[in-house]
């Protein structure tokens, strides 16, 4: 036993770009792939991680002394640095116990397929990341492993039940047939709801805006390098740096956005053969029987509604940052908020002006919730070693997935520690929850018999 | 060689897992092709210089080149149809 545990604790003090590609290897193996390939998506895997801490290190070594000019001039404290998602599932993957997600989330979703308490099979298995980050969340907060999987295995079922709820609604805006979504992030949808029907009692929400025309002239904001250029542009003047400074600071900060996608992409590229032999097999084990097929959000990237609404953000975004007493986050890698755009996509049925109102007012509890696991993240990055953090900085993400979701359970796993009321508004949450599902039921049963007929579009 | 582009939302997951198939499933009818996974937010400057794009979303105007479906990618209906649709585009 002793000389288990020792090796286990070797391989562990590899630390996660030696460990995980070998963890990777015996999964590749147990899926059946050849040892060759398995070798190769392995190697990969590790070094994307020492890609991402290269990249991350140069944000942090870019944006962080503008950020420190900007709080000593202002006296506005944001000190944690945002890396936007790609840092957050390179820290996700660093967690030992991170392949264990895999088994989780298909055992639940095999059981209540099983049990008819789900119609969609999510073969997005590159979003398990989104559960182990959860986990590791709540572990940051609590210490607890088996509430960290707990927690995740709700997440888990939310997601399909949102994947269910959300499908007719779904097909309406993308006009594509049979699949859903069930990214994570639509459990934000629960919090946007109660806002959005108050918006029923004023006519002038009920206006539709053409996005595709605003969309044809902001589109190239988007882009990540104009992005970056301009947000690092922005930070600069804040920071009172003299003109050739700001104008380096932007085209490094458009080097950050740029390169972040480019690392990431490598993790994907080790994790696909590893994902796509588990997906096939799902969709084997189902092929007779008719199920949404569960997808990452991008199939719903054509509705321009999304892009405007996430660029008319972006000055909103900043400004909350600067003004809102408490936040400590300086909004950058993660300044494009998917996370909140895709759910008010969904939640308004693609309406840009009321998603533009419930952007503008629930960021905060982006930002807030960013802040509040900050500490939380730079821990997790000192602790795996995958990213260093210099002390006195601090890593967040200012468009985390699921915030709400996220905040309050992790606070309730404190009942651990005697504490009880994360665990009361975590219930409190679920009731919103179900009040939702009930309100889309009802929506999409009014959207199926609209949709019935509109088989002339994409043949999926 | 011929290339065919894959965008998504961030070019990162969803394109990279639809062009790493692709990839496999061209290798092994020996057909010679670049599979590029890129950022839908830059799709106008990678369209330039492709032969075929595959979409994740219903495409909402006309593109100088092919456009196929990547959707039968990831839901596994009606991949072969497509799949052909490309090789025709790539010969």
């Amino acid at each position: 036993m002793e000389v288990l545990k020792n090796a286990i604790q070797f391989v562990l003090d590899l630390g996660a770009p030696v460990f995980v590609p070998l963890i990777m290897i015996i999964v590749g193996l147990i899926v059946r792939m050849k040892l060759r390939d398995a070798f190769s998506s392995a190697l990969t895997l590790g070094l994307a991680f020492i890609g991402m801490n290269m990249v991350v290190g140069f944000m942090m070594d870019s944006i962080s002394p503008a950020a420190q000019e900007f709080v000593k001039n202002s006296g506005i404290n944001l000190n944690a640095i945002d890396g936007g998602w790609t840092p957050m599932s390179t820290l996700a993957w660093a967690w030992p116990l991170a392949f264990l997600m895999f088994p989780v989330q298909i055992l639940i979703n095999l059981l209540m397929l099983a049990l008819k308490q789900t119609n969609t099979l999510n073969v997005d298995l590159w979003n398990v990341w989104g559960k182990i980050f959860t986990a590791v969340l709540v572990i940051g907060v609590s210490g607890n492993i088996p509430l960290a999987f707990l927690i995740a295995a709700i997440q888990v079922v939310l997601e399909l039940k949102m994947g269910d709820v959300n499908q007719k609604q779904i097909q309406k805006l993308t006009q594509i047939r049979g699949v859903t979504c069930t990214h994570g992030m639509t459990l934000f949808n629960v919090f946007l709801y109660p806002i959005n029907r108050l918006l029923d009692y004023i006519p002038f929400f009920n206006k539709h805006i053409d996005a595709n025309w605003l969309k044809q002239k902001l589109g190239i904001f988007a882009e990540n390098h104009v992005m970056g250029f301009i947000i690092g542009v922005l930070i600069g003047t804040f920071a009172q740096y003299p003109p050739q400074k700001i104008l380096i600071l932007g085209v490094q900060a458009a080097a950050a956005l740029t390169l972040f996608p480019m690392v990431a992409r490598l993790f994907m590229e080790a994790l696909a053969p590893l994902s796509d032999s588990i997906s096939d097999y799902m969709k084997r084990k189902y092929s007779d029987r008719q199920l949404y097929i569960g997808l990452d959000w991008p199939f719903m990237a054509g509705c321009n509604e999304l892009w405007v609404a996430m660029i008319i953000w972006v000055p909103i975004t900043l400004l909350w940052a600067v003004i809102l007493p408490g936040n400590n986050i300086l909004p950058f890698g993660g300044i494009i908020n998917l996370s909140l755009a895709v759910p008010a996509l969904i939640v308004t049925g693609g309406n840009l002006l009321r998603m533009i109102v419930l952007g503008v007012l629930t960021t905060p509890v982006f930002l807030y919730v960013a802040t509040f696991f900050a500490p939380t993240i730079t821990n997790l990055a000192k602790d795996t070693h995958v990213i260093n953090v210099k002390d006195g900085q601090f890593l967040s993400w200012s468009s985390i997935e699921l915030p709400d979701f996220r905040y309050l359970f992790a606070q309730a796993s404190n009942i651990v520690h005697g504490e009880f009321l994360g665990l009361v508004l975590a219930i409190g949450w679920l009731g919103l929850f179900y009040w939702y599902y009930k309100g889309m039921q009802k929506r999409a049963d009014q959207l199926s018999t609209e949709l019935d007929g509109t088989s002339h579009h994409m043949s999926v | 060689m011929k290339r065919v582009i894959v965008a998504c939302g961030s070019g990162v997951a969803t394109s990279q897992m639809v062009s790493s198939k692709l990839k496999n499933l061209l290798q092994k009818r020996g057909i010679p092709a670049q599979v590029d996974a890129v950022d839908i937010k830059s799709l106008d400057r990678h369209i330039k210089n492709c032969d075929v794009y595959v979409s994740i979303t219903k495409p909402d105007k006309e593109y100088p080149v092919t456009v196929c479906s990547g959707i039968p990618f990831l839901t596994g209906v009606g991949m072969d149809a497509e799949l052909e649709k490309i090789i025709q585009a790539l010969k």
